[in-house]
């Protein structure tokens, strides 16, 4: 008999213990891809969306402060940057107000210098600068409402006192990181805003640098260029803008990742508890074993197998159900939108990563839970195990 | 007759470790299960206990919160004189006018926040009226004074009475501390509205706090801010105000539950071996019992209640890791931080309550009754002589 199939053997001894044992880990690491699947969207989409050339620049005060619209212009004279553009929140709401998400005024004409690693398709890039109420629109978005090219939509004006009927021109891939957002011409909302003064103002100024080693340098010259004025600016890395933002949601996180361990560590003590139980009941087969010339190591290593090849196929049906299973709950539109609040991050994809991480901690639960109990069979004093016996 | 409950302790004690690994495991289940629980509870508790029921709160019509909101000052005069709105003992108009702003603040360890500044009257505290200030004074109007909310206190640089604040464009005195009883308003900063407007370079505000008249009709009211044609504009109680935003703290609850379900059902198939373990292990033991004279019945009781006795007391200890947990989250970390309506930062405390506990109950439990119902049943299905023969 090999030694695999001593392994199986023992495995199949107690079929229903050891289903049982698969499946009390199969549904922990569904779980564990299921939590960990919220940071690791998060550290995805930083990823993604930001670029190492890109740098924000926004009031030093805060986001709720405008800059002028002057202040655009400017920047662009810099040494280094290769493309200035602006966002000005509108915080329009489509429909009903609970249908939320960002939608920014900006200017198409620089949309490809500052973002060509975003994959628009030109022809559309062409129509937003061409179309005075033009819009473009995260792919993630256009499908939640289901719009189409060309349509009109209405944007209600919450903090801004217009409503804008936009044209939708074309799509923003969803392989930018940047799915839910819609954009349209700055110029549009002043238009609309002329009785009132127009709008000779923005909330944020994005710069785009020709080289990753030019980013220090050209943060501190914009912030340098404002100092000491009516609007002081804060230059930062893009990521470092993003890291910040969201940095209220680490504290959330952080409960959630605590119940992992919490899962982690149930599912550690079942194993254990079961692996144990199996080699106590087979020690007088193992004193056998060892009386027959079996060396320590060889039985060690089997015992732990066993205990691993459980973990590991537990791992493999719980991280690959969570892949399936959201992965269709997805498809099927009834994730994303169902924690509005979490915003890109309710879309709950559990990546492919997340997944391999998942049997990784299946299997280390394996060793860990076998460890002890395995060193304790391997060991065994044959003589005082047989005398036990006889 | 009844088999002592003394016998299946000690059976347990007897194999303590066995025994000590799967009450660990039904504790850790419980505690996840509690403290997720608590997430959702202190959401909760802080959202729907915002909010007066006699309180409208009147923002642009379409905005979810007073963050995306912004009316103009004439809109704030015409809703301070409407009539309904009660009034003081001085005969003000109790109406308080808000401008909200989020700037970003440093907190004490030194990173950036977006927290919530609300520009107010100093009828404010009359109209909200589970805020009470309780160090210091309110603020004077004019002169870059605020008070804060308790929840800011240990959270951001220079957040205390007597001390300078920095944010905005310049630096604030703080001369008072409020408390409103946990709800949202404890991580904010209040400061006067002129001052706000003054930071901001805005005008207006964006929204009206109304406190209604004990006989006003508080649908006339909301109707004919409705129908204003001069301004878009719409009213809503302030209770269902905040109940719309604790809707989103609803869905998270059902993700929390599903997850605990199925954290549950992991620990009831480690349950299962284990009392199918003592099931085994204790043939012989069981074939005396029944030799003995006891019944099918009183086995299956028996072993049930031992199953059940490992989940209750892996429920006390799941409770107060649980307990343990909140506490420490609460203290160490000052609670955890979350932003819902604005993006700027509202500190939920965790909150264990009962309904969490009895979630935890359910399971442990579920745990116990579903573990050893199968291993029971067996153990009382075993045939006397058989039994007896392997010993």
């Amino acid at each position: 008999m090999t030694y695999p199939r001593l392994v199986l053997r023992n495995l199949l001894r107690h079929p229903l213990r050891t289903l049982f044992t698969t499946l009390s880990i199969a549904l922990s690491i569904f779980l564990v891809c299921a939590v960990l699947t919220l940071p690791a969207a998060l550290d995805a989409m930083f990823e993604r969306a930001a670029s190492n050339v890109r740098i924000s620049v926004h009031h030093k005060a805060g986001l709720t402060y405008w800059l002028p619209f002057s202040s655009v212009q400017k920047v662009r004279g810099i040494p280094g940057v290769a493309g200035v553009d602006h966002y000005s929140w509108f915080g329009g709401i489509y429909d009903e107000p609970k249908n939320l998400f960002p939608n920014f005024a900006m200017d198409p004409d620089d949309v490809e210098a500052v973002w060509p690693d975003y994959g628009i398709d030109p022809a559309a890039l062409a129509r937003f600068r061409k179309t005075r109420n033009g819009a473009l629109v995260g792919e993630q978005t256009m499908r939640k409402f289901g719009w189409r090219i060309g349509q009109e939509i209405t944007l209600r004006g919450t903090i801004f006192p217009v409503d804008l009927t936009l044209q939708l021109v074309g799509v923003i891939p969803a392989a930018s990181g940047n799915p839910l957002v819609l954009w349209f011409n700055r110029k549009y909302l002043d238009e609309a805003m002329e009785g009132r003064g127009g709008f000779p103002r923005v909330g944020m100024i994005w710069v785009r640098a020709e080289r990753p080693e030019d980013v220090p340098r050209i943060i501190h010259a914009v912030d340098d260029l404002f100092r000491n004025s009516e609007a002081e600016t804060a230059a930062e890395s893009e990521k470092s803008f993003y890291t910040s933002f969201f940095s209220s949601f680490r504290g959330f996180i952080r409960v959630i990742l605590a119940v992992g361990v919490l899962v982690v560590g149930a599912v550690v003590l079942i194993a254990a508890n079961t692996s144990a139980m199996g080699v106590r009941e087979r020690i007088p087969e193992l004193a056998i074993l060892k009386s027959l010339g079996f060396r320590r190591r060889p039985l060690l290593a089997v015992l732990m197998a066993e205990s691993a090849l459980v973990a590991l196929l537990g791992g493999l049906l719980g991280a690959g159900g969570a892949y399936g299973i959201f992965r269709a709950l997805g498809a099927a539109g009834k994730t994303g939108g169902a924690v509005p609040f979490l915003g890109p991050l309710g879309a709950f994809r559990v990546s492919a990563t997340v997944g391999m991480e998942g049997v990784a901690i299946a299997l280390l639960v394996g060793l860990v839970a076998g460890m002890v109990p395995a060193w304790n069979g391997a060991r065994l004093n044959v003589v005082e195990a047989l005398r036990r016996l006889f | 007759m009844a088999i002592p409950l003394a016998y299946n302790v000690r059976s347990l004690l007897v194999r303590r470790w066995t025994s000590l690994f799967t009450l660990g495991g039904i504790a850790l289940v419980v505690a996840a299960t509690m403290l997720l629980a608590a997430l959702v509870g202190g959401l909760q508790q802080m959202l729907v206990s915002t909010g007066e029921p006699d309180n409208l709160i009147v923002l642009r019509k379409g905005a979810t919160s007073d963050g995306s909101s912004q009316l103009s000052r004439e809109a704030g005069q015409v809703l301070r004189t409407l009539a309904g709105v009660a009034r003081g003992p001085d005969g003000t108009p109790l109406a308080s006018r808000e401008l909200v702003n989020q700037p970003f603040i440093r907190t004490r360890a030194g990173g950036r926040e977006n927290v919530l500044v609300r520009g107010v009257e100093p009828t404010a505290l009359a109209v909200h009226r589970a805020v009470r200030l309780v160090e210091g004074r309110m603020f004077r109007p004019n002169l870059g004074e605020v008070v804060v909310g308790r929840g800011t206190l240990a959270r951001y640089r220079g957040a205390g009475v007597g001390s300078q604040i920095e944010f905005g464009r310049r630096r604030w005195t703080v001369v008072g501390v409020f408390d409103s009883g946990g709800t949202a308003f404890d991580s904010e900063i209040w400061a006067d509205v002129n001052d706000v407007q003054n930071d901001t370079r805005r005008d207006g505000y964006s929204g009206v706090r109304l406190q209604l008249d004990s006989g006003a009709d508080r649908y006339a009211v909301v109707q004919r801010i409705a129908s204003d044609g001069r301004f878009t504009l719409e009213a809503k109680p302030e209770a269902a105000y905040y109940r719309e935003q604790a809707d989103n703290a609803n869905a998270l609850y059902l993700l929390v539950l599903t997850l605990a379900v199925v954290m549950a059902t992991g620990a009831v198939f480690g349950a299962l071996n284990t009392m199918y373990a003592a099931v085994a292990s204790r043939t012989a033991e069981i074939g005396t019992l029944r030799a003995l004279g006891f019944g099918r019945g009183a086995i299956l009781v028996s072993f049930l209640s031992e199953s059940l006795l490992l989940a209750g007391a892996g429920l006390i200890v799941g409770m107060g890791l649980a307990a343990i947990a909140v506490l420490a989250i609460n203290t160490l970390l000052s609670g955890v931080q979350f932003s819902m309506m604005t993006f700027s930062v509202a500190t939920v405390l965790l909150r264990l309550s009962p309904g969490g506990a009895l979630l935890g109950g359910l399971f442990a439990g579920a745990i116990g009754v579903l573990g050893g119902l199968a291993p029971a049943w067996r153990a009382a299905h075993l045939r006397v002589v058989d039994a007896l023969h392997r010993a």
